[in-house]
């Protein structure tokens, strides 16, 4: 990368973080019921930066769990779709009742069937985290290579043989597409599904923050859901940079 | 010599609304060893009757026999080489790892090979055509005629006694198709394999055939069947003599007298 395209590289994000800023603090001046003060939410976090982390660790926990569950579930699936095309019609129709049907609605439901415990949260973040992997697996595995596939029928390849030496390397950037979109729906399957029914993540804090109008607290927690979403998608981008190396 | 390939009255329908009859009535004996190429215009079935003799297409219509059994069965023990239209690498494999494919895919066949079928050795065959150098590299990195000599490497490796080509050179510039179009007559004068060779270039199934069967369209029949008596080894220019030439042109009539009757 030449001087001036890093420049740019870092300097275009970094000037409009200025002008965020600028228009924060501006705003927050004008009218403090609707921002804090940007200075408060540093102070903040390094209050009690063990309450942040536990909650965090939380949400991470159940957005982890979920995203695990979601993908695993979604794989399997397209795996399965791919080898018997019968159960596409079958499948796809279900799949795509769960994905429009909204999170918030299932929430308070899982609630009722699971009590106060992580099991809501890490099922409404697996439910999210299916549908965009299923999307791009099924996309993936089957994009193959018609030359590629003629050449691997006239030798009489397994099954077996097709998918692990053709359609899985071949499906490998959608598959990585898709792990990025499940990642952070995964996470904001987990806040969302604890605003209602939990005392604990950060989907909590926002609520209590709310309640208590408590602007510092609430901005905290949403910057750190923001922060964790960007890491786990930057932590997939190498990944992926490390196994796609054509 | 035995027949590699014998059809007898092979026909081929495509269902639909209106059914499209690709193939119709083919009669047609490929003896061992020999260079036959399927010409004919779009819409002729030629791409049609060479997957069939393949086992990827079944025939709806007459009887079709590879090396002494069904084209599956020879799939099966991996007797056939297929070479598609584009050169079908793997992106993700290096050149080596592609050319060695064959050795990686239904390894059950590999247990107790059929006699005709002989494997060689991937780097030497890389050498053979001219790839010795990027054996370490992705087909990414490679040339339009490199990828296409690294495919040919990749069926001559299999070493399969059958190799059928889907119009392998039709994505490449005129310069670059008859520099591997001379690629593949070396390596067929040296190897010896039954080759039934699809395109629609009469001057690469004039250069390349032993006999050219001209297929005419919708139906596909064999119009014509046209030998080439132009003496091998050609791989060291032949291609600018005038019995090519003589030889296009009359691929060339039958091919419009095909169509006209």
């Amino acid at each position: 990368m030449s001087a001036r395209r890093l420049a740019l590289a870092i300097g275009a994000p970094a000037a409009l973080l200025v002008l965020l800023g600028l228009l924060w603090s501006w705003t927050a001046a004008a009218n403090p019921s609707v921002l804090p003060p940007l200075g408060a939410l540093p102070a903040e976090f390094a209050a009690r930066p063990d309450f942040y982390l536990r909650n965090l660790g939380h949400t991470l926990g159940s957005a982890l769990s979920g995203f695990g569950i979601g993908v695993g579930a979604a794989l399997a699936l397209a795996i399965a779709v791919v080898h018997a095309p019968v159960l596409r019609s079958a499948v796809l129709p279900v799949a795509l009742l769960l994905n429009v049907t909204p999170v918030v609605a299932i929430a308070p439901a899982l609630v009722v069937a699971f009590g106060f415990t992580q099991a809501p949260n890490i099922v409404v973040a697996a439910l999210t985290a299916f549908f965009p992997m299923l999307i791009n697996a099924l996309a993936g595995f089957q994009n193959v290579d018609r030359g590629s596939l003629e050449v691997f029928d006239s030798m009489a390849a397994s099954r077996t043989d097709v998918f692990l030496r053709l359609r899985l390397p071949g499906s490998l950037r959608y598959l990585f597409a898709g792990a990025r979109l499940s990642a952070s729906a995964a996470m904001i399957g987990a806040i969302v599904s604890e605003f209602t029914g939990s005392t604990r993540g950060l989907g909590a804090t926002i609520v209590t923050a709310t309640t208590y109008l408590n602007l510092p607290q609430m901005w905290v927690a949403i910057l750190v859901s923001a922060l964790v979403s960007l890491t786990l998608l930057g932590i997939i981008g190498l990944v992926e940079r490390i196994v796609v190396r054509w | 010599m035995t027949d590699a390939i014998a059809l007898r009255g092979v026909g081929r329908t495509f269902p639909g609304k209106r059914p499209v009859a690709a193939l119709d009535g083919i009669d047609l004996t490929v003896r061992a060893g020999e260079f036959v190429t399927l010409f004919g215009p779009s819409g002729s079935g030629k791409s049609t009757l060479l997957r069939i003799i393949a086992g990827l297409e079944r025939a709806d219509a007459g009887a079709v026999e590879v090396l002494g059994g069904t084209p599956r069965e020879a799939a099966r023990r991996k007797d056939i080489g297929w070479v598609p239209q584009n050169a079908a690498l793997l992106p993700w494999s290096r050149v080596r790892a592609n050319a060695g494919l064959s050795a990686l895919v239904n390894r059950r066949a590999d247990r107790a090979p059929h006699p005709q079928r002989v494997p060689q050795d991937v780097d030497g065959m890389l050498a053979e055509v001219g790839l010795a150098d990027f054996a370490d590299v992705r087909p990414g990195q490679l040339s339009g005629g490199m990828q296409q000599r690294a495919a040919l490497a990749r069926v001559f490796v299999q070493g399969a006694p059958l190799l059928l080509m889907d119009e392998p050179f039709s994505a490449l510039d005129e310069i670059t198709r008859s520099a591997v179009r001379l690629q593949l007559l070396d390596l067929w004068e040296r190897h010896r394999k039954t080759v039934v060779f699809v395109t629609h270039s009469a001057e690469e199934a004039a250069l390349l055939s032993d006999r050219v069967i001209v297929l005419s369209p919708r139906p596909g029949r064999i119009a014509a069947e046209i030998a080439v008596p132009i003496p091998r080894p050609r791989a060291d220019g032949a291609a600018d003599s005038d019995e090519v030439r003589a030889v296009e042109r009359e691929i060339t009539a039958a091919l419009r007298a095909g169509a006209s009757g």
